[in-house]
């Protein structure tokens, strides 16, 4: 936190003290311009001292970051790139706070999620890779259904439903999420892709006997897909600093065999999800074989279990249930 | 003969046109005794053609001329013929018939119009089912590559227009968005007589965004098409895809926050490995990867023996073209000029065309036709009326 408020107030004067030199956004005629490939000079060293995994790729996000240009278009030997003066205290900023751990997402304020991209804020969780590969297998099954209602429990930054909104037409999502700060993320970020007409979210914490919202108790869905936290307390010890230090442990803690927010998922999905309709999580590694037998043991005559999937490294992460 | 009988008849109607030289009027003898072999060769096929595939593909090219004709014929048939007209003596039944006849007439000049249409495109080469398709930057530097972008564009915009599926199987950009050259491959047996006529050197003048001086540049790219005999496809198993990430184990999902987004696949039977790293998706990164290897599979199928000769031989005939400046894009002027089109090559709307609509596909319609014509003229020049058709006369 320390290193976020120091940066921030950093970029204050910075930005105070530029506008009154010029009021334009185009690089001052007057600074010295610095060659990118100079700049970077040490900063590789540095992060991976830091223990930064990944460097040249975390370099090029700033770098692209800092010159406002989209990542893809930004050449990878950064051969004729400048910074002026102001553009090379932001880069030299964002990466010291990198070296602190800071996750890149929040340094960079967006991240690319599928096809959409998401701004981040500080205290909302940053969507993961596999998270990709997961709503990937959400659409491809809902992809000719001809209108499909869709619940999302808990939405973060909003990246599932959106992405889903965003590749199929025929979508209404509604989301819950228990941060407010996520609440908000999730639907700045809608109107900032145009999705807001088809997408509601309630800031609304999942508890036992009050799983939904008041305005929301009598509804029913087609669908209801949920990354939920699922790390186990005990592993906590075990987590990079980027996710300890800086990510919302909200979003994280599943309790001690990491289901327990999955539980409560259950009960509402059994509540809301019309017969016949699916309810689709992200999961651990180990949790589809545990929840095939829950299934069995407490869910008999409402919900069944379909089948589980593999993430892209071959991890049973993905289970698909059914509302009888 | 009948025919003959027919012409007569018809020589009193057209009589400033039946004294036409050009080759490809209707009262053109060589012409006429040309559709009666097409329509005489048909009916022999369709008595003979069981079984074998050549033939019905000769029939059913020919179904679409010969139908035209015999309507042609039963049209010609409504027309009251002179002598008739002079043997009935009623004054108000002759206005009757001559003006039956002036409707015919005009009937009998669209069909003419639609038969001769019919015969254009049986003058076409063989059918392609595929074809490929380059864009090529040439002289200009980053200018004449930005404009070969701007070509690329047009022509996908003009598949997506047409309905072709393509795929892309190389593209190669430059850092402010240009493009050094783009190879894909259109599969639809249409699009090789579309195409044919984009093949060539396309020029740009204009005042590009790279110049400071404010002067006009002159920059070009070069479209080849290539056909292709056999279609070409290549179908990718997921599971015999081997994907790679930067983070080779540990936990995942939550656990961890990496950034990791390049992917790198190996395809497992042909041990080909594709890597890619532009985006900061990694699903973006994986879909980029996949195309990279299905284009890659693709070339190395393009690049087997048979199709390799088939493709150099067609590529050189491409050749003789290559040089000729088909067409200019003046941006200064907001105009398009296509040199090979005698009179009113010229377009304006620059903008509109590059959009790879209506307007392209109208010059090409153009070209098609001049092209269809010079080579039916070709034809009948050449053609000597078969020996039986001679004898029957």
């Amino acid at each position: 936190m320390t290193t976020r408020t120091a940066a921030r107030s950093l970029s204050a004067t910075l930005s105070g003290s530029s506008s009154t030199a010029t009021t334009t956004t185009t690089p001052p005629s007057g600074g010295s311009l610095v060659e990118v490939n100079k700049a970077l000079d040490g900063w590789e060293q540095k992060l991976k001292d830091a223990g930064v995994r990944d460097t040249e790729f975390n370099l090029k996000c700033i770098v692209s970051h800092v010159l406002q240009r989209k990542f893809n278009t930004v050449p990878d030997d950064f051969t004729q790139l400048k910074f002026n003066s102001e553009q090379l205290a932001d880069f030299e900023r964002f990466c010291e706070a990198r070296c602190a751990r800071m996750p890149l997402q929040h340094i960079i304020g967006e991240w690319d999620f599928m096809d959409i991209t998401l701004k981040t804020a500080p205290t909302v969780f940053i969507p993961r890779p596999e998270t990709e590969e997961f709503v990937r297998l959400v659409i491809e099954n809902y992809k000719d259904v001809k209108h499909v209602d869709m619940l999302e429990v808990g939405c973060g930054s909003g990246a599932m439903s959106l992405s889903m909104l965003h590749a199929l037409p025929q979508v209404d999502a509604t989301a819950i999420e228990r941060s407010k700060a996520a609440t908000a993320l999730a639907w700045e970020n809608a109107k900032l892709l145009g999705l807001q007409q088809r997408f509601k979210v309630h800031n609304h914490t999942m508890e036992k006997d009050k799983y939904m919202p008041e305005e929301l108790k009598d509804k029913q869905y087609d669908l209801i897909i949920s990354n939920p936290p699922y790390v186990k307390t005990d592993e906590f010890q075990y987590l990079h600093p980027e996710v300890v230090v800086y990510e919302n442990l909200n979003a994280l803690d599943g309790g001690s065999d990491g289901l327990r927010v999955a539980r409560l998922v259950f009960e509402l999905a059994c509540r809301h999800l019309r017969p016949g309709g699916k309810l689709w999580l992200e999961l651990g590694n180990e949790h589809p074989p545990l929840v095939k037998t829950i299934m069995h043991l407490k869910y008999q005559g409402r919900l069944t279990f379909v089948d589980s999937y593999f993430d892209q490294y071959k991890r049973e992460r993905f289970v698909q249930l059914q509302k009888v | 003969m009948f025919i003959r009988k027919l012409l007569n008849v018809r020589s009193h109607y057209h009589l400033r046109r039946w004294v036409s030289t050009d080759p490809l009027s209707f009262q053109n003898k060589k012409l006429q005794s040309y559709l009666e072999s097409l329509r005489l060769e048909y009916y022999a096929l369709r008595v003979s053609a069981a079984g074998n595939n050549s033939e019905y593909a000769r029939l059913s090219r020919l179904d679409g001329v010969v139908n035209a004709l015999e309507q042609h014929r039963a049209l010609q048939r409504n027309i009251t013929s002179e002598q008739d007209m002079a043997v009935e003596k009623d004054e108000d039944m002759r206005a009757l018939m001559q003006e039956e006849n002036n409707v015919y007439t005009d009937l009998l000049q669209k069909q003419e119009d639609a038969l001769l249409k019919e015969l254009l495109t049986l003058s076409d080469d063989e059918l392609y089912p595929a074809l490929i398709f380059e864009v090529n930057a040439g002289a200009g530097g980053q200018e004449a590559m930005l404009f070969a972008y701007e070509l690329y564009n047009m022509y996908t915009s003009f598949f997506d227009h047409m309905g072709w599926q393509y795929d892309e199987f190389a593209h190669e950009t430059t850092d402010i968005g240009g493009l050094r050259h783009a190879n894909l491959i259109v599969h639809d047996s249409e699009a090789y007589q579309w195409l044919r006529y984009e093949a060539g050197v396309h020029r740009v003048q204009r005042v590009p965004a790279t110049e400071k001086a404010g002067r006009i540049h002159t920059s070009t790219a070069s479209i080849t098409v290539i056909p292709r005999p056999a279609d070409v496809h290549v179908h990718i198993a997921e599971r015999d895809l081997k994907i790679e990430t930067k983070r080779a184990s540990g936990a995942g999902g939550q656990h961890v926050n990496t950034t990791d987004s390049a992917v790198r696949i190996v395809h497992l039977p042909t041990g080909l490995a594709v890597e890619a790293q532009s985006e900061r998706s990694q699903l973006k990164n994986r879909e980029l990867a996949i195309k990279r290897l299905h284009a890659k599979l693709m070339q190395q199928q393009l690049e087997s023996a048979e199709a390799s000769t088939q493709a150099t031989r067609k590529a050189q005939q491409g050749n003789l073209n290559r040089n000729e400046k088909i067409r200019t894009y003046n941006f200064v002027q907001d105009r398009v000029t296509d040199h090979r089109v005698q009179k009113g090559g010229t377009q304006h709307n620059l903008s509109g065309f590059l959009d790879g609509g209506q307007q392209l596909s109208g010059l090409i319609e153009r070209l098609q036709l001049e092209n269809r014509r010079a080579k039916l003229v070709e034809l009948l020049e050449t053609w000597q009326p078969p020996k039986e058709a001679a004898d029957m006369n």
